[in-house]
Order: structure tokens, then sequence, then C-alpha cells
């Protein structure tokens, strides 16, 4: 489905009302990215990818707001390096306002490293953790 | 539908109450904590009044027989479904012959259960509310039973997980200790007729939740507060949230499934805006009185307003960048 002006202009909308800065869309065969200025800005948090020749998948903030590694209630962290997680596994929050979103597990695997600090602002497609699948070391490609 | 497969203690079928009934002298019952679930009927985008399971004991099992959004609001609890772990005041997706098992409590006095469309009970006078006393409403008036089937509205579409800030975090109130409730309260008809002393030994009493209270009312333990002289009252309309003075001197709340009328000496009522905590609080732990007043109990009820008006925003914008998306 091709992204309408419409959309954009319904999408700047929200990304205003909401204060999120930066939203990135991606489709097969285009992709939007929309920065609103919002005057002076905090140190964007660098896409830190992932070394080339590194395995690892991962995990990323989807919606923009606070990275919380565990819920408030509760002492424990969500996930601890060498953890083994399933796919779609809760692994951290962001919160937003009220909300608190999950972060998931893209792929099952052991937890290698949390990236985020507990409480830093994220951004969509922010790297949260790095996960080492289950099947590395597999000779799959 | 859902499968009630294993219950303990009087979990039941509950929406936001029956109101306007008390001139045929039937309660409002509803949801001991009715903050917590309108949060879970907000997350699934139902109704607020839609009903819900209300458990105040655990374990608790159930299984869903078809795909369908659920949320668990309230106590805090160690909840699993399908093997993966449901954080508090989340929600979720269950799919056809999933099970939620609810283990342990360890915060709260009762968990709140809400699925999309929500249970799909008669409205008995109003409400899809479990009338205990009356012995009607909610399912066939009374408790939940391992074997029950309860039927659920059509839910609406497929819902990513989501969680929502507790409310007891937003509206957190400066607690003196851990395991102590401070609830305001208002001063009642009948304040007048204790001498100052007794009025200071209520309001300064660190009062123990007995183990004989319920979703009728809470039946309090300390110190004596007694009238000057006695006073014998005829039965008169009460609410929820009344403080009686029996002539024990020891207090009880009347709660959600309290009778419309009695007789004892009122001393004080705890505000709607906080009756919520009263709900929450576990049989064995502390209440504490503090003297609000009428004003002071509206700025109360309209933060709790606020908070509420803030999730719906939320949970909004979030389905509609995810829409966008």
């Amino acid at each position: 489905m091709p992204i309408e002006l419409t959309d954009i202009a319904r999408l700047a909308h929200i990304l205003e009302r909401s204060g999120v800065d930066t939203i990135e869309i991606e489709q097969p065969g285009q992709s939007l990215k929309l920065v609103v200025d919002t005057g002076p800005r905090m140190a964007a948090s660098p896409t830190l990818a992932a070394p080339a020749p590194d395995h690892s998948v991962i995990a990323k903030a989807d919606v923009a707001g606070h990275f919380l590694a565990a819920h408030p209630w509760r002492d424990k962290p969500f996930v601890a390096p060498g953890q083994r997680i399933e796919t779609g596994a809760i692994v951290g929050l962001v919160k937003i306002g009220l909300l608190y979103a999950p972060i998931v597990a893209p792929a099952a695997g052991t937890v290698d490293a949390v990236i985020a600090e507990p409480g830093a602002t994220v951004g969509y497609g922010t790297p949260i953790m790095r996960i080492r699948p289950l099947s590395e070391g597999s000779p799959i490609n | 539908m859902i499968e009630i497969l294993s219950v303990t203690g009087p979990a039941s079928v509950q929406d936001l109450g029956r109101f306007d009934q008390s001139r045929f002298g039937v309660g409002t019952s509803g949801a001991m904590d009715d903050v917590a679930l309108r949060a879970g009927n907000i997350l699934l985008g139902n109704d607020e009044n839609a009903a819900g399971i209300e458990i105040p004991m655990l374990p608790f099992k159930l299984r869903f027989d078809r795909n369908m959004a659920f949320a668990l609001t309230g106590a805090d609890v160690e909840a699993e479904i399908a093997g993966r772990a449901i954080p508090p005041w989340w929600r979720s997706h269950a799919r056809a012959g999933d099970i939620l098992t609810v283990k342990a409590m360890p915060r709260g006095a009762r968990l709140y259960l809400a699925f999309g469309g929500g249970i799909d009970v008669p409205m008995v006078l109003g409400s899809r509310s479990t009338q205990f006393r009356g012995e009607f409403g909610g399912w066939h008036g009374r408790p939940l039973q391992p074997g029950d089937i309860l039927p659920c509205a059509a839910s609406t579409t497929t819902i990513g997980e989501l969680g929502v800030e507790p409310a007891e975090i937003t509206l957190a109130r400066p607690n003196a200790a851990a395991d102590e409730t401070i609830v305001r309260v208002v001063i009642a008809g009948e304040y007048d007729g204790f001498d100052a002393a007794t009025q200071a030994l209520f309001w300064s009493s660190s009062w123990k939740i007995t183990p004989q209270s319920n979703r009728y009312g809470y039946r309090l333990q300390g110190p004596a507060v007694k009238p000057k002289a006695p006073i014998e009252k005829r039965s008169h309309g009460i609410v929820p949230g009344v403080i009686q003075i029996p002539p024990n001197g020891q207090p009880i709340i009347q709660m959600r499934d309290a009778q419309t009328s009695g007789g004892y000496p009122k001393i004080a009522t705890v505000i709607r805006a906080d009756l919520w905590r009263v709900g929450q609080a576990r049989l064995g732990s502390k209440l504490r009185f503090e003297q609000t007043a009428y004003g002071e109990a509206l700025a109360a009820e309209a933060e709790m307003s606020a908070y509420l008006e803030r999730l719906r925003t939320n949970v909004r914008l979030i389905e509609e960048i995810r829409t966008c998306r």
C-alpha cells in the first residue's frame, strides 16, 4: 500500500502531539523517515549496528520513550545475560506516558548483553539487547 | 468462551456496579477495585463497564476456548499463559486451548481479569455484577466454580501486548510504613457523638484488617472507640465506604456488597477516590484514616479521573501509531 500524503500529514500530527521526534517506516519498495524539529535535541541515540561478522540478533525498541529493564513492581529485570529466551519473550519495556510497551526477542537464543541503560531515552529502532541465536555456529548461511 | 479450571475462594463476575437500586434495598456490588477493572477494559478497548472476573485468592486457572484478548490488572500476581510470564497490568492474547495460570499474589488483594468484549452474562437490574446477598447477577448469582463456562461477547481485532502503569504508582500516596494503607475519609453523621480523646484515637490508630473482612465489609481491630453515650439510631441508608462503630468499638467499613441500610453510628466515610485502596488492602495488614474535607475529596476524585483519562488517551495514541506503521 503506497504511503499517501495524507498519511504523512497524519503521522506528523501524531508525532507533534506525542512529543516523539522521529519515525521510520519501512515497507517493501518504500521507506519513510519523518523528523520533527523540536528545537534543542538531546543526544540522539546512535544506531549501534552490530559488527558485520557477528551473527547476533538485536532486540529493538519500536516506540520512543524510556527503557525499563524491570517492571517497577519487580526487583528482577525481565532477563539477565546468559539467560535462554524464546522468540517473542519480553526482554524489557519502553515507558511512554502511562504505557509500558514490550520489547520482544526477535529470535530464540541466549541473552548476550543488555545494550541500553535502564532509564535511557530510546527511540524507534534503538538497539536494546544483543541475543546470540540458537542457530549460531551451525552453517546455515 | 472461557472455562474455569481451578478456583480458590469467592471469585466472581463483576462490572462497575448496580447503581440506582438502593430504593429496593439492592446494594451496588461491583468491582472492589473499580480503577483496576476500568484500566483492564481501557487496555482492551472495551466499554469500561464491561464485566470481568474479580479474584481474591489464588491459585486460579482457566482455559480459553477461542482466540481472545485479555487483560490482567489489580493485584500484582505471578501469572503465566502457555508458558509465558505475564507482567502486572498487562494485556495479552490467548489462542484457543491456552491455559492461564495465576499462582501467587505478592502485592494487593484482588486480581481483575478482563476479556475482549467482556463477559456476556445477562444484565440484572442494570448490571452484570454478582449480588452475593441476593444471589442474582453475574454467573447464576454465585461465586465461580471449576467447570463453569463463561460466555464472552465477540472480541474485536487482534491487539498487541501492552502494559499500563498501575494506579498505585501514578496515584501513590505518602505511606507511613510498608503494609499500612492510608485512606482519606470525611467525618460522618455521628462523629460528634465521640469525645475529643476518642476521636483522636480513631485518627492515630493503626487498624488491623481482620480475617472477617470481605466484599460485604471490613472488620477492623484496634483500641475500642466508643461514643460518649450509647447511640441508638433507626436503620437508615448507608453506602460503601461508610465506617460504622458497633457497640464493641471496633470499626466496620461497609464495602461493595454492604446492606443498603444500617443503624450503627457512623464516625466517618472513606472517600470514593480511595475506596479502591481499601479493596486492595490485604487481610492482616493495617489501615490508617486521614481526615479530609469535601473539597479535597473532590480533588482526589479529579486526580483519579485524570489518571484514567491519560490511560484512554495514551492507549488510543499508541494504537494510532501502530496502525500508521
